[in-house]
């Protein structure tokens, strides 16, 4: 009998074996380049024909970043959440501007131009684009915004609604391609509303809504846009969404901007895991997609015709508007004392910490908004000199500087001992891994807490300045891939390392637990994205304001960190009062509040986001690359449909 | 000792007696273990077995072999606990309800088709929000002990409905035994198949609870199970990386570990019933 | 008259009261854990960075609430719940509003019940069948070999068992899709197309399923048989020289049928809460992941929605069981 037990246990053995395909994945040297494995299929199996209904050859599919959708027959994007990124922001709608955080521009949709505000910002003219059409036929005018914005004033039941109704005191237009709004109150970012940034007020087709009984309840399928697709078909259970190129592709803004789309159909499809993901990227069935740091060196190792963003080290998208790192409760002692922030941050070691969290593949940046795009000229380079003289009390007359200019070099070193090739030009140094961050000094942050009343046990570990042990609880979301997973996860490996019984609570119900308060720590990003283009802050800043701060228990209007202070108000209120336009101005401001934020530091800023995009370049070449970077790289931000006239099919 | 002599005559039980010593063993050495589990970056990563380490290191710079030991002890406590504890309000359950009948049968099934009808998964996943805190092997292992009874309870009560029909209860009824002691004596031996068979279905079902739990990120993932192990491993790709060892190892010690129960169960309700048979022919 | 009154009136007030409890329950336990369908829906709404003016937050807060109907006292509320599922109402999903609770379940169903059902009664069958064979034939070698393969499966993660199945048969030799319930671009129909089409995406999570439930069932029904066949009665009838076909169907299967058919008819109550890792490996529909999501974004009109069709059915399931034991086992009395 035992004899029956050795062909199972060698079966499933085999099956190990044949994932693993022998090959080792310690990475040499001379591997740097593609991450290790062995593909589990020869390249040379043909892809199979998945989609029947559909050519191959002539369709573009996309992985769904937000999953599943819960609402497919319903394309009414003002109520509630449509599962947006299905298509609906990127293909079916076109915004009055977008911003397109690779090439730092604003790219005009439905607008003509920028909009134009009188000196109190009391009143905002926005000129439209003329020649544009619904996917119906009927065209696009100033009636369809006004329209829109008055109804969306009428009802309750819109998101968009309370800004609305608290904002607008009349719309008009006072012709078919100029729209002019009078506000209640004056708001110089007033505009913003309609700049899509992942999401944006879109604007309704009138001739479809004013026949309408209850457009809250309207589920507005088919749905009518003025993008350069319409819908084609969707699966009910919610995994799948059809697009079809428009005939009169050219009435559309990407159109008329850019020419015509190459995919004639495009498919956004769900997937409940990553695992099929990638095996649906290796099998030719998916085009484009997102996935975790882990995910895309499987893909790469496997693949034969995918590839990144970047197809050398760190391979990764670091031009993302957004900064990652932990987020303090500062209405929670002991976070409530910016001394402990300090001292938890100088106990991390930032390499090993990214090393932990993303193998050392992210752009460190030392302030709240990311290294990357507009901002490092705007802002990391220009506070380099304040940031090196930077100085913490640490109390018995002692100082501290913290900044470290020399932590990029110490992860380029560490990238270097995983075997990934790195070029010793100190330009790459700045750009894949920053201008820098701050020092490990676990004996400084030793010092910082002795002074506000800390003290360590027998064993080594940190006690409250009330004698009781101290455990951190870290939450974040439960989505191991994502960075407030890894940012959480690194942060309690080095504060265990320094003594602290820190836990790591993941939690799939963070936003309610974030947002009415009930947390210590998270791995919530430090500060809101800044817009992604131009040097205004007022979306990171803002967000601090103390108007918008709540007790504990009440959901928070403005960061979770329920931090502000009078300083902050102030420069908040200057930047309001200031013309987004006029740069100089608004950096100096910025400067002044992104300053604040180190002084005081209610989140710790560590590295930007990135993106772990996989190209297949089976069907579809011309992907905007690293080398290439016409448009930003994304499939589920609004631009993607800027994307689309560049694509080309290989003809396979 | 004579007991143990005719247990160990099977191969199944000297196998599953051995796997089982060695799995308690691997258990217990973890009070040695250089490292702390819930450290990351101890030693160097993404490395192959080698004689330095027998089962090679993960992605998180761990050592798989004092992570294996780990999970295959935390695994045990949570899914013994899970399994023992329900196991006994079970057979409580069921042989109280299924012999006195009426009144009490009527009430004890209220209890348990409550806790059958309330969607167990909804209840776990709000405690496991809710106590977040004091979450931990003991209670989880607790956790799955009280939703983990209903249903292996109502099995026990059918099984007595149909003996107390036989004539030996009448007989031994007749002949004015106990209940305790009739439940004991008479009805224990023919449910014994029945508990162990389903001890082991219950211990695979809270560790597949755990594993569950473990992939939608509800316990804590820093203490290795054999849930989270392998959900660390599957989330970090391990598969289609060629980390065979990394995701290995829970696979293996959790085919062994049930391998064992499996063959102890066996053997030893088989053992039980030729004594039962023979004590009631002795006894008509 | 005296089996109603004794027996069948209590049994359906017990058959109530089980429902009254278990709608309390869930409409008590999320509102005591920390989920918040309000949270949930701004940072929704919020993600990816996308903007909502902080300074109307309020407002927009104060209109949810109103829309959501969550003003007044958890007493109000629960009052206001019965009246509205007596008249047969689920109200709105949160999380997907407006869209009614009905619809959302409407359209989970048929892919949670058709694979689920199947799955569940083709696990038991071949389950028993082969079990109740390997028990009653436990000295056979292909009994042992069963028995073999049946221990070294079952303990197998469930999660890993599938993922193993989508790589082997969706990656490696490509015979099945890897994810989705539907190909691409099919609208339904009831076409041979599309009936192929749903049977194809449906065919590895059913193996999955049929491979965890068949050896759970196969183990039972083996040991159970095993126990039944060395009692007296099938030994009589052994040595009385009673056909052997006749012996393993009318003596010894149908006496170890009895605690399998209580398992059955709860597997199928359970059928309801949807089977969460089958469709998350698989990307398939069906209401594990509706539940999952409800439960996670604070829905709570869909939690109870999903949960009442969920206790209605076990419950239902166990009052059947209870009424036809009698005819399995008509040893057992109606007591």
């Amino acid at each position: 009998m035992r004899g029956k037990v050795l062909p199972v246990m060698s079966l499933l053995a085999a099956l190990s074996l044949l994932v693993s395909c022998g090959r080792g994945p310690t990475v040499t040297p001379a591997a740097g380049v593609t991450p290790p494995g062995t593909p589990l299929v020869s390249p040379a199996t043909p892809a199979p024909d998945v989609l029947g209904v559909l050519p191959r050859e002539e369709t573009l599919i996309v992985a769904q970043l937000t999953g599943r959708v819960g609402t497919p027959d319903d394309f009414n994007e003002w109520v509630g959440w449509k599962w947006r990124d299905r298509g609906m922001q990127q293909l079916m709608n076109e915004p009055l501007w977008s911003v397109d955080f690779a090439t730092g521009k604003i790219i005009n949709g439905l607008a003509a131009g920028d909009p134009i505000y009188s000196e109190d910002f009391k009143k905002v003219t926005i000129p439209l684009r003329k020649g544009v059409a619904w996917s119906d036929g009927v065209p696009f005018t100033a009636a369809d915004v006004v329209f829109t914005v008055e109804t969306l004033i009428k009802h309750e039941g819109f998101n968009a609604h309370a800004f609305f109704a608290e904002n607008v005191e009349r719309v008009y237009a006072p012709d078919d391609y100029t729209v002019v709004f009078e506000l209640k109150q004056p708001n110089s970012r007033f505009h913003t509303t309609f700049l899509d940034r992942w999401g944006s007020t879109w604007i309704m087709p009138k001739h479809i809504f004013e026949k309408v009984e209850d457009p809250v309840k309207f589920k507005f399928n088919p749905p009518v846009g003025t993008g350069p697709y319409k819908l084609h078909s969707y699966d009910p259970a919610g995994y799948w969404t059809v697009w079809e190129r428009r005939e009169d592709w050219d009435k559309s803004p990407t159109g008329i901007l850019f020419g015509e789309p190459k995919p004639k159909y495009i498919v956004f499809q769900a997937f409940a895991n990553e695992g099929a993901k990638i095996l649906a990227q290796l099998t030719h069935q998916l085009d484009a997609v997102d996935l975790s740091a882990e995910g895309l060196k499987a893909a790469l190792a496997q693949g034969r015709t995918n590839r990144a963003y970047q197809k050398t080290f760190p391979w990764v998208v670091n031009n993302d508007p957004c900064i990652t790192g932990i987020t303090f409760n500062t209405a929670k002692p002991p976070y409530d004392n910016p001394e402990v922030r300090w001292a938890l941050l100088l106990a991390i070691d930032i390499v090993e910490y990214e090393a932990q969290a993303v193998d050392g593949m992210a752009t460190l940046s030392p302030i709240h908004v990311p290294s990357l795009g507009p901002y490092i000229d705007y802002y990391i380079k220009p506070m380099q000199e304040w940031l090196k003289e930077f100085t913490l009390d640490l109390g018995n007359g002692e100082t501290f500087k913290p900044y470290d200019p020399e932590a990029p070099r110490r992860l380029a070193e560490y990238a270097k001992s995983r075997g990934y090739a790195i070029p010793d030009d100190p330009a790459f140094i700045s750009r894949a891994f920053g201008f820098g961050w701050y020092k490990y000094a676990p004996d400084v942050a030793e010092k910082l807490l002795i002074k506000n009343g800390f003290s360590r046990d027998a064993e080594g570990k940190w006690r409250l300045p009330d004698g009781k042990p101290w455990r951190i609880e870290v939450i974040s979301r439960s989505d191991m891939s994502h960075l407030e997973f890894k940012n959480a996860a690194a942060a309690v490996q080095q504060w265990k390392k320094f003594g602290i019984d820190a836990v790591h609570v993941p939690s799939d119900n963070v936003s309610a637990l974030t947002q009415n308060g009930e947390y210590d720590v998270s791995g919530n990003w430090p500060a809101f994205e800044p817009w992604g283009a131009g040097p205004d802050l007022y979306r990171v800043l803002d967000p601090f304001n103390s108007a918008y701060v709540r007790p504990i228990g009440q959901l928070t209007q403005g960061h979770t960190s329920r931090w502000s202070s009078p300083e902050m108000d102030d420069v908040i209120k200057r930047l309001r009062e200031t013309d987004p336009t006029k740069t100089e101005q608004v950096v100096a401001i910025g400067l002044e509040g992104l300053k604040i934020l180190v002084r005081e530091m209610p989140g710790i800023p560590t590295f930007g986001y990135i993106g772990f995009i996989s190209w297949d370049e089976h069907y579809w070449t011309n992907w905007p690359g690293a080398e290439n970077p016409y448009t930003q790289p994304y499939t589920h931000w609004g631009p993607f449909k800027y994307m689309t006239p560049f694509l080309q099919p290989t003809g396979r | 000792m004579k007991v143990i002599q005719d247990l160990f005559r099977d191969y199944r039980f000297t196998v599953s007696f051995c796997v089982l010593c060695l799995l308690f063993s691997l258990a217990f050495l973890t009070i040695f273990s250089p490292y702390d589990p819930t450290r990351w970056g101890v030693v160097p990563r993404d490395l192959k077995p080698s004689w330095e380490y027998p089962l090679g290191t993960n992605s998180k710079g761990q050592d798989v072999f004092w992570q294996g030991a780990f999970a295959i002890r935390n695994s045990l406590i949570i899914s013994v606990i899970a399994g023992v504890v329900s196991r006994i309000i079970a057979i409580l359950v069921g042989m109280v309800a299924g012999y006195r009948g009426r009144l009490t049968d009527r009430v004890l099934m209220f209890v348990s088709d409550s806790f059958l009808v309330i969607p167990l998964f909804l209840i776990v996943v709000m405690l496991a929000m809710l106590i977040r805190q004091m979450m931990n092997l003991v209670t989880l292992g607790l956790l799955l002990a009280i939703f983990g009874w209903a249903w292996d309870a109502r099995l026990i009560r059918s099984q007595i409905l149909s003996l107390r029909e036989r004539e030996f209860t009448q007989t031994a009824v007749l002949s004015g035994s106990g209940t305790l002691r009739l439940v004991l004596k008479e009805y224990m031996p023919f449910a014994t198949p029945l508990v162990f068979s389903t001890l082991i279905n219950n211990m695979s079902w809270a560790i597949g609870m755990e594993m569950t739990l473990a992939v939608l990120g509800l316990v804590d993932m820093d203490t290795p199970t054999l849930g989270t192990m392998l959900q660390w491993a599957i989330s970090y790709q391990a598969m289609l990386l060629g980390y065979w060892w990394w995701i290995m190892t829970p696979v293996v010690l959790a085919i062994l570990l049930f391998v064992a129960l499996y063959w102890l169960s066996v053997s030893i309700s088989e053992y039980l019933d030729p004594r039962t048979r023979l004590q009631r022919i002795g006894a008509q | 008259m005296v089996f109603l009154r004794r027996y069948l009136i209590p049994r359906l007030i017990q058959y109530v009261l089980v429902i009254v409890f278990g709608v309390t329950v869930v409409f008590l336990i999320p509102r005591l854990a920390p989920t918040d369908p309000i949270a949930s829906t701004i940072a929704q709404i919020r993600s990816q960075g996308s903007y909502l003016d902080p300074a109307t937050v309020d407002q927009f807060i104060e209109d949810l609430t109103e829309l959501y109907g969550l003003r007044g006292s958890l007493w109000e509320q629960y009052i206001a719940l019965w009246m509205r599922l007596l008249r047969g109402d689920l109200g709105v999903s949160f999380f997907q509003f407006p869209t009614p609770v009905i619809v959302l379940i409407g359209r989970a169903l048929p892919w949670t019940v058709g694979l689920l059902l199947t799955t569940t009664v083709l696990g038991w069958l071949i389950g028993n069948i082969l079990g109740g064979l390997a028990g009653y034939f436990s000295r056979h070698k292909w009994s042992q070999a069963l028995d073999i393969l049946a221990m070294l499966i079952r303990p197998l993660p469930y999660y890993i068992l599938a993922l193993a199945l989508l790589l082997l048969l969706g990656y490696v030799v490509r015979w099945f899709p890897i994810a989705g319930g539907t190909s691409i671009g099919m609208r339904p129909s009831w076409t041979w197309t599309f009936i192929w089409d749903v049977l194809r995406h449906s065919f590895l999570p059913a193996l999955s399923l049929v491979i965890l439930g068949g050896t759970l069932w196969f183990q039972t029904m083996k040991l159970v048989v095993q126990n039944v066949n060395a009692e007296d009665f099938v030994q009589y009838a052994k040595l009385g020289g009673v056909e052997e076909g006749k012996i393993v169907f009318r003596y010894v299967i149908r006496n170890a049928l009895l605690p399998q058919v209580t398992g059955l008819g709860l597997a199928l109550g359970q059928i309801f809460s949807g089977a969460l890792i089958t469709e998350i490996v698989f990307s398939y529909p069906g209401l594990g992941m509706l539940l999952y999501n409800a439960v996670i974004t604070g829905d709570y009109n869909l939690i109870m929605g999903i949960t009442l069709f969920s206790i209605v059915a076990i419950t239902t399931a166990i009052l059947i069981i209870d009424l036809v034991y009698p005819l399995f086992d008509p040893r057992v009395r109606y007591r």
